[in-house]
Order: C-alpha cells, then sequence, then structure tokens
C-alpha cells in the first residue's frame, strides 16, 4: 500500500514508506528536514519517532541541526546600512510637497 | 510528531496601509523601519541574479529610489510586496544582462542533487552489525545553557554560508538567518514546496557539517 503525495527530495513518496519496521541513522539523517515540516507520511513519521527515542546519536544530530539553524539566526541581527543619500534625498523632497 | 525547529519570525511589519500612507507621506522614520526590514530579503534575492554583493547593494538601493519616486503610480492591484519586489527584480535583470544569466529557481543545478548530507563512512555497511546506524556518531557540541556559538565559530559559520551553492545560499539565508516562512519564500521565489525543502535541507546540512569539522577539530 503506498502513500499519495508530491515527490520528497526528487523521490516518489512511496520511497518513504520504509519496507521494515526501523528507519536507520542513515536514513533518518536524509530526512530530518522533512520531518520537521511534517510532510512525511504517517508510518515514516511513526518510525523515525521510535529511532529518535532509542538512539541518542540522532537525538545529538537533531540538536546540532538546531544548533546551526539557531546561529544562523543570530547572523541575521546585524544591522542593515544606512538608507542611500538619494533615496532620502527623494523621501524628503515628497514630505516637502515635490515629485 | 516533533514541530519544525524554533525559528525567531520575521521582524513585525506595519500593515499594508499604513506603509502606503507613509511612503507618500514622505514618513522618514516609517521608512527607515521599513529599509531596515526589508533590505536584506531584498539583496539576498538581488544577489541570486548578479555576480557580487557590492552589486547587488546597488541594485537594492536603485530599487529603493525606483520604489519612493514611483509610490503614487502604485494601483494597489498587486500587495505593495509583490510590486516592491517586481521592481526589484527587473532592476536585478538588468544589472544581470550586463553580467551573469540568473538561473531560474524551478531548474535543479547540480549542486542541489543527490549526493549524501553525511559521508556514508559515518554509517555501518551491510556486513556490519547495525548497517545504516552510525558508525562515527556525532558529538555533542556544548551544554544546551551555554551560548551557542563562540565569535570565532560565527564568523566560520558566516563564511560557510557565503560559500553555499546559490540557490542553497539563497534559500537557508531567506529561511533561517532572516526568518520568512516557508510560504513566503515559495511565493517569492516561485519555488515548489519540495524544491524550497530541498533547497534548504542540502543547506542546513552541508552547515551542520561544516561546523561540526570545525568544533570538532577545536574540540570546544
Amino acid at each position: 500500500m503506498h502513500n499519495s503525495g508530491p515527490p520528497i527530495n526528487g523521490h516518489p513518496v512511496s520511497e518513504f514508506d520504509l519496507p521494515v519496521d526501523e528507519v536507520t541513522c542513515q536514513q533518518f539523517v536524509e530526512l530530518v528536514t522533512e520531518y520537521f515540516g511534517g510532510v512525511l507520511p504517517a508510518r515514516t513519521t511513526s518510525q523515525i519517532e521510535e529511532h529518535l527515542v532509542m538512539c541518542d546519536w540522532c537525538v545529538t544530530y537533531v540538536e546540532q541541526i538546531h544548533a546551526t539553524i539557531a546561529s544562523l539566526r543570530e547572523l541575521g541581527d546585524e544591522r542593515p546600512p544606512e538608507p542611500p543619500d538619494a533615496v532620502l534625498a527623494a523621501l524628503r523632497a515628497r514630505k516637502a510637497g515635490g515629485t | 510528531m516533533q514541530p519544525e525547529p524554533a525559528v525567531a519570525p520575521a521582524r513585525t511589519a506595519p500593515s499594508e496601509e499604513q506603509t502606503l500612507a507613509a511612503l507618500r507621506a514622505g514618513d522618514e522614520g516609517a521608512f527607515r523601519d521599513l529599509f531596515a526590514h526589508s533590505y536584506p530579503m531584498m539583496k539576498r534575492v538581488a544577489r541570486t541574479y548578479v555576480a557580487s554583493d557590492a552589486v547587488a547593494e546597488e541594485v537594492v538601493q536603485e530599487t529603493w529610489l525606483a520604489i519612493v519616486m514611483g509610490i503614487d503610480r502604485f494601483e494597489g492591484r498587486s500587495t505593495l510586496g509583490t510590486w516592491m519586489f517586481s521592481i526589484l527584480t527587473n532592476q536585478a535583470k538588468t544589472h544581470s544582462g550586463r553580467e551573469k544569466r540568473a538561473l531560474p529557481f524551478s531548474c535543479a543545478a547540480p549542486s542541489d542533487t543527490e549526493e549524501p548530507v553525511v559521508h556514508p563512512d559515518r554509517f555501518q555497511k551491510d556486513d556490519d552489525a547495525w548497517p545504516g546506524h552510525w558508525a562515527t556518531p556525532p558529538r555533542p557540541w556544548q551544554k544546551p545553557e551555554r551560548r551557542l556559538l563562540s565569535l570565532e565559530a560565527r564568523d566560520h559559520l558566516k563564511a560557510a554560508l557565503a560559500k553555499l551553492p546559490d540557490r542553497q545560499r539563497t534559500i537557508v539565508g531567506l529561511r533561517d538567518v532572516e526568518g520568512h516562512s516557508a510560504e513566503e519564500v515559495c511565493d517569492l521565489l516561485g519555488l515548489s514546496q519540495e524544491n524550497q525543502r530541498v533547497l534548504l535541507h542540502r543547506g542546513r546540512s552541508r552547515l551542520r557539517a561544516v561546523l561540526e569539522e570545525y568544533l570538532d577539530d577545536g574540540d570546544v
């Protein structure tokens, strides 16, 4: 029985209906973004959750992904530059009633 | 099911009506807020069309001039954001016509396609005791309550982000650096959700690997 739905990472969804009862670590690292995006078939999601209960190493991997994302977010706190003078001049002309 | 990893939302912006009124009135404070809020995204998108950060900054500046000068011509047939973005892409395409061609997001590039996000040698082989499970597992980076990364590690991450393939850099930048939602990014770039996820997955995974190598080498 195959799930329908859009392809994942270019693969048909049915490929993510894992034929065995467990997901491996090697499979999990390829699916982590889809897992957090909530787009995997229900059975695969359950298998991943069971795997994460038992595999501290994959939990560490998830923590590293989270840490990477959080660190990337900190990069976004950098201040943008000042608006260019020409734009400010146009804005001020507008306020003064110019074109 | 665990939720999507917490990503802080994009900074709150005023309503479209407020923004439009402010621009038309020449309200410098409101303009500065809008400029600061939009600049990172605009530069990141411009950069997908042109060959350098400097030219991308030039494109954004020209875009803003066109927006301020032309704001009275905005008729509301699209959202203000869509109108601003169309000016941005037109300006960028004018520049890119003098440089390299823009690669459409809908086409796959070799760097975006099939290779494992973690090297296969890190996992046990078929004739090992637990095929597919970690052979060389990841090591915890640090205690959760400590600051995430040192400033040096952040600089390393920033450099690694700049070196990602163009599409991955753009998606990771918009999603993880600037906090835009998947829907916003897909609308902005004309991407399917699937393509956006693939690019995000590959970019994030590559950056995790870079950080892992850096932190393991330093044994921080």
